[in-house]
């Protein structure tokens, strides 16, 4: 035990060749860097697939949502109560809070807008800034954000705390799917509501933007003339995307909150589920509104 | 579904551990048509899992679960719906919805699975209503009624629109007294069209009266569902 053999034997010498020493320590070197970085390297997998996971959801529901309604079976008598139910709440719950928004920022907008360009001898060109400032471009986001704050977040809890208490399992056991009778008729609930709160949205702060500005001498002419001027400076798109873009606000808004209650997990809470959801529908308002920025 | 084919048949059947906490050993269960099977289980739980395993709501390791002749696991989500729309249902937890009703919570799954009229509907609700106790079909809120109507209500639910099978969780300990006769009446009416009934009991006293109309008495443990001697 204590002699070195001068010769070693021969089933031993390649361990101890010199050339086969780096290969080890080079892949241990490497194991080792990897090790180092691998709750970094998954942190961050896990973070991209967290957050790419609730837009292909979304994406993925849309087109379910579509696809599921083009169907004549879909709308069932219980799909239609809740369709119904949720489009009374849609539109009369954000009723108020839209005609209260939209009057101020009528206030705001139309009046400074009517006042400065009036100031600056732009006076023609109140129309046309009226209708890409605030009906084009304003009027989504705010209609979206009252939209997801007076009924997104409702369906969101509402189907969040049917997951978390079981309700939802106990419909899927009398066979009746959950998309189909709540996300279904919700999304295009909210679809229909955006799109006629968004209308009102337009007319009432553009009226009591008129008014204000009438009032106060910003603007000289009727209120026929004022709106006729508002619709002469719309172009052919601007008839075709205003509309599509309160139907798409309250399209994403509706799927993804009701995606957002679907999905929620066995350790969470309102104090959980309300943020995520209000963080996630307000990045849907800004993206639905950015994406039509960016084309047109 | 074929002649004398059984109604529901579990055949080696292993459910998903993590998915249930069910003890992964293999269930054996058939029911022929008109046949009653009481399962002895005292975890409410268990028999709820139990039962969702028997409406194909839980994934399988091994085996097969057949029910009027079809296995859940070879169904798409419509068809799988359509079957389970066969199945009357007792529940004693998180079944009805606040958001709507007790009367369209009892109707729901009638009015989402046939095109029958709403007022043929109502009306054979409102008669299974009275049949348990009820004095009509109530229109306020689950969370509104007391235990004994919400297990009247329950009752009426599961025998809306002649179901296949039945599974029945225990309400006996919320279920009026009056309304275990009516409640005995019904099944035995439901059997004699050919409907299966899966009932599953905490105690012998829950099923004492019905004891001779038995034909399949089990127990469902931690270790399995083993089968007993109908007395």
């Amino acid at each position: 035990m204590t002699d070195t053999p001068t010769h070693a034997p021969d089933h031993v010498a390649p361990q101890a060749d010199p050339m086969a020493v780096p290969q080890p320590d080079h892949d241990g070197r490497l194991v080792h860097l990897l090790r180092r970085f691998a709750p970094w390297l998954a942190a961050l997998g896990r973070l991209t697939r967290h957050q790419v996971r609730f837009a292909l959801l979304v994406i993925g529901s849309g087109w379910g949502v579509l696809r599921e309604s083009m169907r004549p079976n879909s709308w069932r008598r219980p799909v239609i109560y809740e369709f119904r139910a949720t489009l009374r709440q849609v539109v009369s719950g954000g009723f108020l809070s839209i005609v209260i928004t939209a009057t101020l920022t009528g206030l705001m907008v139309v009046s400074q807008a009517a006042y400065w360009l009036g100031y600056a001898g732009m006076a023609q060109m109140t129309g046309s800034i009226l209708v890409s400032v605030l009906v084009r471009e304003i009027s989504p986001i705010l209609v979206g954000i009252i939209i997801m704050g007076r009924s997104g977040m409702l369906s969101l809890t509402e189907i969040g705390m049917m997951v978390l208490g079981g309700e939802v399992r106990a419909l899927q056991a009398r066979g009746i799917d959950p998309f189909l009778a709540l996300v279904m008729p919700r999304t295009f609930a909210f679809t229909l509501g955006g799109f006629t709160l968004g209308m009102i949205f337009a007319v009432v702060s553009l009226l009591m933007g008129f008014v204000v500005a009438h009032s106060t001498g910003a603007i000289t002419s009727s209120v026929w003339t004022f709106f006729f001027n508002v619709l002469g400076a719309m172009t052919t798109w601007d008839y075709l995307i205003i509309p599509l873009k309160f139907v798409l606000v309250g399209f994403f808004v509706g799927v993804g909150s009701c995606v957002s209650g679907l999905t929620v997990g066995s350790n969470d809470t309102m104090a959980t589920i309300m943020p995520r959801g209000f963080a996630r529908g307000i990045m849907l308002v800004l993206v639905v509104n950015i994406l039509f920025m960016l084309d047109f | 579904m074929t002649a004398n084919a059984p109604l529901l048949e579990l055949r080696d059947v292993v459910p998903s551990f993590e998915e249930t906490g069910l003890m992964p050993a293999p269930y054996n269960l058939r029911i022929m048509p008109g046949e009653c099977a009481v399962i002895d289980c005292r975890d409410f739980e268990r028999a709820a899992m139990f039962a969702d395993l028997c409406s194909g709501m839980i994934g399988l390791t091994q085996g097969s679960i057949k029910f009027m002749g079809l296995d859940w696991s070879a169904l798409h989500d419509r068809q799988l719906n359509a079957l389970r729309g066969r199945i009357g249902r007792v529940s004693r937890n998180s079944s009805w919805l606040n958001l709507f009703g007790t009367h369209l919570n009892i109707m729901l799954p009638h009015l989402y699975h046939t095109t029958d009229p709403f007022d043929n509907v109502v009306l054979h609700a409102t008669e299974l209503g009275y049949r348990f106790g009820l004095p009509g079909l109530p229109t306020s809120a689950p969370d509104r009624l007391s235990g004994a109507d919400l297990a009247r209500a329950a009752c009426v639910r599961a025998f809306m629109g002649r179901p296949d099978l039945l599974l029945l969780e225990d309400i006996s300990d919320t279920l009026p007294e009056e309304n275990i006769l009516p409640f005995l009446e019904m099944m035995t009416t439901a059997r004699d069209r050919g409907c299966g009934v899966l009932w599953f009991v905490r105690s012998a006293a829950a099923w004492h009266e019905y004891r001779k109309a038995v034909n399949i008495h089990m127990r469902l443990l931690d270790e399995g569902l083993f089968p007993m001697r109908v007395v």
